[in-house]
């Protein structure tokens, strides 16, 4: 059981601090939200932790691990696996594709492997179709399986997305806004999908981004909200959500 | 019927090439443009290991193969800390100066004056002269090239190449590591020309540098848009179709004091008219950036 712990993080981008002192601490078996305005840092704050940006200042412990500008590759195998905001699956990829190569691991992935097993190639690629074919029927995209990636709807590009951040077996799961731009009826699939990745595996560590409060309400036991760069709140969902600075800075209410 | 052997040759030449070149142009995403380079390294260690080393055939090929893969590891480690336009200046960079060497280095390569006189390939035994043995020859070869290459792009080593060339940034994140699988790409496809060299250099019987330019690296570059990259089909068409196009402009009657460059001419018009109808090569899947 890995928890994630952020120490005292902070980063500057062109002279604007962009992340500052945040601390926080994530733990397994539960889904974490990560609420607050636009431009608050929520994304930065998983740039960091994947090394997808430079730590400046802090430290980011993952299990017993510093994984602190660890190079991005070297932080996923550590088990960190993320949803972008930005969706980005492999375009010109099958879907099945997209799935299939998040099922290898490094040592499968050297040109040479498939020379010194030749006996077991047949046997590998059938465990990893059937593997793909499993997180495709899960967010429901099986009879897409040969359509490139690219061509897909928005909405189906973000399940796709999430399958293959399935497939890849990560033990924490940042996602970036999983359900934004999904339509009411994706929403719920989704949704569905978080609660059944947390309680199938109570091993998974999730932090979730998210700016629809009945997606967070529903699914997230704990809440930070960040503004500005920082952690300005933290507590139960209700809690925080019912908070009136909370309700002021972000909900307008 | 020479004629037509010759042209199969040299097709089977330019085969290997380019399906080595497709490894890191249509699977990595990255456009090289020293893949002449290592042709050219290719034909020079194979050709000097045998006439100064006395090694045969099949020995001085393959050692220059891996001499050609250190070299190619050597290019790579810089290239690939960079991405886009940054990765194909400084791949030119490189064509530049590696022809620079072989045109200068005179007492390894006599420069300018070219190696003539190259031996012949003997295998078990059997010295390859005649054309016909040579198609063969190049035939095996391209054979047992594209058979490996076939089994590599479609491994998991090939898949996790074309996810880095689609989103690096994603492809990272799950794990595949960039430095290494390119670098693989770029290697192995420096060792396919470098046997291509070997090949070449016997072939022809005499090298000199300006078989290795710039302008051959862009030939290769120009072969894989032509056709298609990404898949094991665009290679031969964009080949095939790149050295048939000016073999057949030949005929057609023009008066001997333009044709050469009317033919120029009109082979960098089909080029473009190409690229208007068809941005993803003939056979190609997708439009590189
Ligand atoms: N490369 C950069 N250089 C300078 N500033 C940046 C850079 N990238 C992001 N920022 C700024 O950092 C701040 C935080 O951005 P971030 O994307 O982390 O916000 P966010 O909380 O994810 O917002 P949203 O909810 O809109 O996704 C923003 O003000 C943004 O303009
Ligand atoms: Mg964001």
């Amino acid at each position: 059981m890995k928890g994630l712990k952020i120490k005292k993080l902070s980063k500057a981008m062109n002279g604007l601090k962009i992340v500052e002192q945040v601390t926080a601490n994530f733990l397994p078996g539960r889904i974490t939200a990560l609420i607050g305005p636009n431009g608050a840092g929520k994304t930065t704050l998983f740039h960091l932790i994947t090394s997808e940006l430079k730590v400046d200042k802090g430290e980011i412990v993952y299990g017993d691990e510093t994984i602190t500008n660890l190079p991005p590759y070297l932080v996923a195998r550590k088990g960190v696996g993320r949803l972008f905001q930005d969706i980005r699956v492999f375009g010109n990829m099958t879907a099945f594709e997209n799935v299939a190569t998040a099922c290898y691991g490094p040592c499968f992935e050297t040109p040479w492997f498939p020379f010194f097993n030749l006996k077991r190639m047949k046997s590998i690629n059938n465990d990893i179709r059937e593997r793909a074919f499993h997180w495709l029927n899960f967010v429901d995209l099986a009879e897409k399986k040969d359509h490139p990636a690219a061509s897909l709807s928005y909405g189906q590009q973000k399940l796709l997305a999430i399958a293959r951040l399935l497939a890849g077996g990560f033990s924490l799961l940042l996602l970036d806004e999983p359900t934004a731009g999904l339509n009411p009826v994706m929403i719920k699939n989704v949704l569905r999908l978080l609660e059944k990745i947390i309680t199938e595996d109570r091993s998974k560590t999730v932090i979730l981004v998210e700016h629809n409060m009945g997606v967070v309400n529903e699914v997230a036991d704990w809440v930070y909200f960040m503004n500005e760069g920082r952690i300005a709140f933290f507590g139960r969902t209700d809690h925080v959500l019912g908070d009136k600075e909370v309700r002021e800075i972000y909900l307008g209410l | 019927m020479n004629y037509v052997l010759h042209l199969l040759i040299m097709i089977g030449i330019y085969l290997i090439l380019s399906y080595g070149l497709n490894l890191v142009v249509g699977f990595g995403g990255l456009l090289s443009l020293c893949h002449a380079v290592f042709y050219g390294i290719g034909a020079y260690t194979g050709t000097l290991l045998m006439i100064k080393a006395g090694l045969p055939f099949l020995p001085a090929i393959f050692l220059g193969m891996v001499i050609t893969g250190l070299f190619a590891l050597i290019v790579g480690l810089p290239a690939l800390r960079f991405r886009g336009d940054s990765f194909v200046l400084v791949t030119l960079g490189f064509q530049m100066i590696v022809f620079t060497i072989l045109y200068n280095w005179i007492d390894l390569t006599r420069g300018p004056y070219g190696i003539p006189g190259i031996p012949r390939p003997v295998i078990a035994g059997v010295e390859v002269t005649e054309l016909y043995q040579y198609f063969i020859l190049v035939s095996l070869f391209l054979v047992v090239i594209v058979a490996i290459l076939f089994v590599v792009c479609r491994s998991p080593f090939g898949l996790a190449l074309k996810a880095l060339r689609d989103d690096e940034m994603a492809a990272e994140g799950l794990g595949k590591s960039p430095v290494h699988l390119f670098l693989y790409a770029f290697v192995i496809s420096g060792m396919v020309a470098s046997l291509a060299g070997g090949l070449y250099a016997t072939y022809v019987t005499y090298i000199d540098p300006t078989s290795f330019t710039l302008d051959e690296s862009i030939f290769l570059l120009a072969i894989l848009l032509v056709g298609g990259t990404g898949n094991m089909i665009g290679p031969l068409v964009g080949t095939v179709f790149m050295i048939l196009l000016p073999e057949a402009l030949r005929f057609l009657g023009l008066p001997d004091t333009v044709a050469p460059n009317v033919r120029q001419m009109i082979y960098g018009l089909t080029l473009i008219t190409l690229m208007f109808l068809r941005p993803q090569g003939i056979a190609g899947e997708f439009k590189l950036r």
